[in-house]
């Protein structure tokens, strides 16, 4: 870089420096130093002055607002409908572990029945032997995918 | 002891032993702020409700990972963030076109003098349109601020940063927020 770009961006840097220090001038934040340091900053910087004028604003405004609250009576059923939520929780687990249980049950036995079962011609078996097995590699690799795709999702940000 | 003297983190490791009205006294404790929080990020009030529950939820079935000497409510923030970030993944990834903000009051005007309350309301409609528009960290810590009037100390503490960087963060939000305000006007 050239030296007057080097200026430049010295004091840009310092600009930028300011700039936060002014998050904290608005929200009574810093340390005496650092407003001093600020206060004397912001006497020589038209572009500061303007922008913390265009901060104060946005403070007055969100300072009329308020977040919009729910009836007092939903509030006072909030405790039951969390308790029905977490009792459900616990039914699913049972039912999800009863499902397993009778999935696994019902394959063992249609697995004995009919691939063990000397009637059944051969070739029906291997046809359907090989439907399941397609259907399994189906399964797992659409599985795969989607816990893939969770695992992704973590890393990176929403921004809209 | 009752429970309302309880610190909260007493009140997980009852809660881990299986005490119900432990569970209940922290529930009541946090309920309205769990929700608030929530409507800020999400901007929709029954997403927000449901977050809200599903956070406290998650606080009772890993109360056994809660570590006695950590504090409470930062913990408990991590999960109402997360459940927040995911809902609006989930948002983007069901809804090609921006929700209409509108119709969901999260943000309402306190005034009550009927001359300045249309001026505001206007004002109200084109804030709410103008956070939701800002990326999730922003958006997060101008609720912080502006609407729970949090410390740079207690951000601090609730999104595990240093606190140089949320007043950095928290002024980069607000040049960002008064540039598309300033496009309503
Ligand atoms: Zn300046």
């Amino acid at each position: 870089m050239r030296d007057g770009n080097w200026q430049k961006f010295w004091v840009n840097m310092s600009e930028e420096k300011y700039r936060i220090l002014l998050s904290g001038y608005i929200d009574n934040e810093l340390s005496p130093d650092e407003k001093q340091d600020f206060e004397v900053h912001l006497e020589g910087c038209a572009e500061c002055r303007k922008e913390l004028e265009s901060f104060r604003k946005l403070k007055e405004v969100t300072g009329a607002m308020k977040y919009a609250d729910i009836p007092e009576q939903v509030w006072e059923g909030y405790w039951s409908s969390l308790y029905k939520r977490m009792e459900r929780g616990v039914s699913w687990i049972f039912i999800s572990i009863a499902a397993i249980i009778l999935l696994c049950f019902g394959s063992y036995h249609i697995f004995i029945d009919f691939f063990l079962n000397s009637e059944v011609p051969l070739l029906l078996k291997i046809g359907i032997g090989c439907g399941i097995f397609g259907l399994i590699v189906l399964l797992v690799s659409i599985l795969r995918e989607r816990l893939f795709a969770k695992k992704r999702d973590r890393y990176d940000e929403v921004s809209r | 002891m009752t429970k309302e003297n309880c610190d909260d983190a007493k009140l997980m490791v009852q809660i881990r032993k299986g005490d119900q009205s432990a569970m209940r006294e922290l529930v009541e404790r946090y309920k309205i702020k769990a929700y608030h929080l929530a409507l800020g990020m999400v901007g929709n009030k029954d997403e927000a409700f449901d977050i809200s529950q599903e956070a406290f939820i998650r606080v009772h079935k890993s109360a056994g990972k809660f570590n006695a000497d950590q504090r409470f409510f930062p913990w408990f923030y991590s999960i109402i963030s997360n459940l927040c970030k995911d809902c609006l993944k989930r948002r983007a990834k069901w809804e090609s076109k921006q929700i209409d903000i509108d119709d969901n009051d999260f943000l309402l005007v306190t005034e009550t003098n009927p001359e300045k309350i249309i001026l505001k309301k206007e004002a109200a409609r084109n804030l709410r349109k103008a956070i939701m528009l800002l990326d999730l960290s922003s958006r997060e810590i101008i609720m912080l601020k502006h609407f729970r009037d949090l410390s740079y100390d207690e951000i601090a503490d609730m999104l595990k940063i240093p606190k140089g960087t949320v007043m950095s963060r928290l002024y980069y939000a607000r040049r960002k927020l008064a540039e598309i305000l300033g496009e309503y006007e």
